[in-house]
């Protein structure tokens, strides 16, 4: 690994001397763009992060938010995008132990982890269904041996993921408020490495991580092992409550060269440290291969000497080795030293901020005709059509992953996958709703908008349960930011999440950025992620039957934005047209209405409509809860569309509410006094589920049967193809 | 043609931490009475039966289905494969 030729000068003007190969390797990781953020760190800035429940300290690795009564949640979005590609199962089971110790590195217990897994077109690509597997397998493993629910997420695919993977992960913590570790370190205080052996594994993964995918050949693997960290999630929190921790620090791209200047430039002090006091897995590791090995299940912490004793006492309880590799300094230095020698005596500052770049940005030329539409040939029949919708891959149930998944390990779990979102119940008597979500096809043909819809899903998913959105993680994936093409959509997708978030007052409380997502055959599409924290004051929206006559409402418009939509995609193969757009306004009012009549009690069940449309949202609700239905087409809102547009148009703030009958004035009160857009557009019964115009008959689905179809097919096509 | 027993042992990589193997060693052989074991690696061992004119040729079938079907991931294991007459 090496520094590109710009930084070695900048590097040498900045430390007036010839650098040390030592020096060179612990520059090299930290200034990579996974590291350092030189490409998007200027541009960052422009998120809000205040709020009134955000918590900042210096040193979080996760956000903070403050749920009342003296509790905390945190939160943290990473990916591991670039391992899990080459290796599904250990790529994706590490990227879990990442976060999860962001989570705890802010001195708070991991409660549940999400992912957003994103693989190529697993219908025709062998290659893709084998990450698809062992991906899902590896965060299974992981999580359900860490006792740790994964209680949600979502699954894509797209042929613009072929022989890659996009695989983020989230985890949420809990815990006090006067347990938050509070970074902080005098001189004379001790530098210690708590957990799993330091060994060849992973070396150079942050630079791999920068780095395009163009071949299989590289070294950066990680294995993971559950057991470990499940013990330093243990011993980290025994130690935190007996208040033996002054700073904390978690162990990830980069290694110890990232970790040790990041914690000291953090915190304004030096660190001496010592090689050779590392404990290491293997023989004669030398210095520049201690330093940025990303061994796993590793944690840094900085103590005093009268605390030592009894921290050790902890680690052996726990039966996990630490050992004392350095001290605090004043000199904001960082001093590795092997034995006597000096091997890097950097200043800490100079490590720790890499020289950023501005980048430039131009508009991709694909954007110019995007937006027009081709002649689609008439579908003759929309029930045929309908039965392959649900049975393809994006539409599918996804039970077959989150069946994987231990998601109620804990008892916290009140809302199960297979929902709008996930719901938590916290220690206060509060609940917390959190959902993430991507669309990377609406953010092709519209950066900014697809972002921005993004955002409104996850919101729209949280209020469903009855929660108002509190927080927001972003997850931004992108290509190569050299090329300005990519570049631009970066921004655009950054800029809109950044409208929205600051006109819905959500403050942004932590972050990632993935670059260089690229494979052999091109860039991936913009996939930036959001993750939306809600919170419920009461109690959440459980399910209830849905009984024969009980009515369903539609609020919302419905548009002309086919652009991006699965229909388009899936059925027609087609990628263009408009995508769709959230008015902000139209989107607050929706909001804040639907979570008014789900709090006052009146509806029995909320969904949104998103991916595939109003037809595949109704069906959702008539197969979750097996019972049929007639939906008018002709009274859902719309700006006088075709059939199949009203059916499979993705506009955005549109929401499905169950109601029973008796209560259907009360909420058509509360929805005109609010002016919201709605309308009744059917009744449950029967075993069909049934889509008319007028009197004429366009779907007409037995329940039973497209449950089968809907709940196996994808199943079936991992498991025999 | 003559009947062939071939064993293909899939293990990590030299350098790539084993925790199955490490966790058998230091909390189930060492925790008895046994202290001379130094090292457990883990493996896994999958026994083909193959109809093949010779060794040689049963070796290299083996290894070309293991990595054409993707048996193992070349990126973290390993394989070594002994052929045995049957």
């Amino acid at each position: 690994m090496s520094l590109e030729s710009g930084e070695l000068d900048d590097l040498t003007l900045k430390i007036g001397r010839k650098p040390t190969s030592t020096e060179l390797q612990i520059v090299a990781a930290e200034w990579s763009e996974h590291c350092s953020y030189k490409s998007s760190k200027k541009h960052l800035k422009m998120l809000p992060m205040k709020g009134p429940l955000v918590i900042s300290e210096k040193g979080y690795d996760s956000g903070v938010l403050d749920v009342g009564d003296g509790y905390v949640i945190t939160a943290h979005i990473e990916s591991h995008n670039h391992p899990s590609a080459v290796e599904p199962y250990g790529g994706a089971a590490t990227g879990v132990g990442g976060v999860i110790r962001d989570i705890l590195s802010a001195g708070t217990r991991p409660i549940a982890i999400f992912n957003g897994l994103r693989f190529g077109d697993i219908e025709k690509d062998l290659h893709a269904r084998w990450l698809f597997k062992n991906a899902v397998k590896g965060i299974a493993d992981y999580g359900n041996c860490l006792g740790i629910p994964t209680i949600g997420g979502e699954v894509e695919f797209d042929k613009c993921y072929s022989n890659y993977a996009l695989v983020d992960v989230a985890a949420i913590g809990f815990g006090k408020k006067k347990n938050l570790i509070k970074n902080h370190a005098k001189t004379g205080d001790i530098v210690v490495l708590l957990g799993g052996a330091t060994g060849r594994d992973g070396i150079g993964g942050s630079q791999f991580a920068s780095d395009s995918l163009e071949s299989e050949n590289r070294s950066a693997v990680q294995i993971p092992d559950p057991f470990i960290e499940k013990l330093i999630i243990e011993a980290i929190l025994e130690a935190r409550t007996e208040n033996l921790i002054h700073a904390l620090k978690d162990l990830g791209g980069g290694g110890l060269s990232c970790a040790v200047s990041e914690t000291a430039d953090a915190l304004s002090i030096g660190i001496e440290m010592d090689v050779d006091k590392v404990h290491t897995r293997e023989l004669n590791m030398n210095p520049d291969e201690i330093m940025v090995s990303e061994s796993q299940e590793r944690m840094l912490i900085v103590t005093s000497n009268d605390k030592l004793k009894k921290l050790e006492g902890i680690c052996k309880k726990y039966r996990i080795t630490c050992s004392v590799i350095g001290h605090v300094t004043l000199d904001n230095m960082m001093h590795v030293k092997k034995g006597e020698k000096t091997c890097a005596n950097l200043p800490t500052d100079v490590v720790a901020n890499a020289t950023l770049l501005d980048r430039p940005s131009k508009k991709p030329a694909y954007l110019e005709n995007i937006e027009n539409e081709k002649k689609l040939k008439p579908i003759l029949d929309y029930t045929k059509m309908m039965m392959k919708f649900i049975a393809s891959p994006n539409i599918a149930s996804k039970i077959w992953v989150y069946g994987q998944y231990d998601h109620e390990v804990g008892i916290r779990t009140v809302v199960k996958p297979g929902k709008d979102a996930s719901v938590l119940r916290l220690d206060n008597g509060k609940f917390l709703s959190a959902k993430i979500d991507g669309n990377p096809k609406h953010c092709y043909i519209n950066p900014r908008e697809g972002a921005i819809g993004c955002f409104e899903e996850a919101c729209r998913n949280v209020v469903c349960t009855g929660a108002k959105p509190i927080g927001m993680l972003d997850h931004l994936q992108f290509g190569n930011p050299e090329n300005p093409e990519i570049f631009w959509t970066f921004l655009e997708s950054l800029k809109g999440i950044t409208d929205f978030a600051k006109y819905f007052e959500i403050p942004c409380v932590g972050g990632k950025v993935s670059l260089y997502n690229e494979t052999p055959s091109g860039q991936i599409k913009p996939t930036p992620i959001i993750g939306i924290l809600g919170l419920i004051d009461k109690t959440p929206l459980s399910t209830q039957n849905i009984s024969k006559g009980d009515c369903i409402v539609i609020v919302g418009q419905t548009k002309n934005e086919m652009g991006g939509s699965e229909y388009f995609e899936y059925i027609h193969k087609f990628i263009g047209g408009k995508c769709p757009t959230v008015n902000f306004l139209e989107s607050k009012i929706n909001m804040n209405s639907v979570l008014n009549v789900i709090t006052k009690g009146l509806v029995k069940a909320a969904h949104d409509c998103s991916k595939g449309g109003l037809a595949v949202a109704v069906s959702e609700l008539c197969m979750t809860y097996q019972i049929g239905c007639n939906i008018s087409l002709e009274k859902v809102p719309n700006q006088k569309l075709d059939v199949d547009r009203i059916l499979f148009s993705e506009s955005h703030s549109r929401y499905l509410l169950v109601l029973e009958k008796k209560d259907l004035k009360k909420l058509e009160t509360l929805l005109k006094k609010s002016k919201v857009e709605y309308n009744v557009i059917g009744v449950f019964g029967g075993d069909h589920i049934r889509f008319n115009k007028e009197s004429k008959n366009i779907i007409d689905l037995s329940v039973d049967k497209s449950q089968k179809i809907w709940f196996n097919s994808l199943k079936e096509l991992v498991l025999h193809g | 043609m003559a009947i062939f027993i071939v064993h293909v042992t899939i293990e990590n990589k030299p350098g790539i931490s084993d925790p199955e193997g490490e966790t058998i060693l230091n909390d189930l052989v060492l925790k008895g009475t046994t202290s001379t074991v130094t090292k457990i690696k883990s493996a896994k061992m999958l026994q083909f039966t193959i109809k093949e004119k010779d060794k040689k040729s049963a070796k290299i079938k083996v290894q070309n289905i293991c990595d054409e079907l993707r048996i193992y991931n070349p990126m973290v294991s390993k394989i070594t494969i002994d052929v045995f007459d049957a």
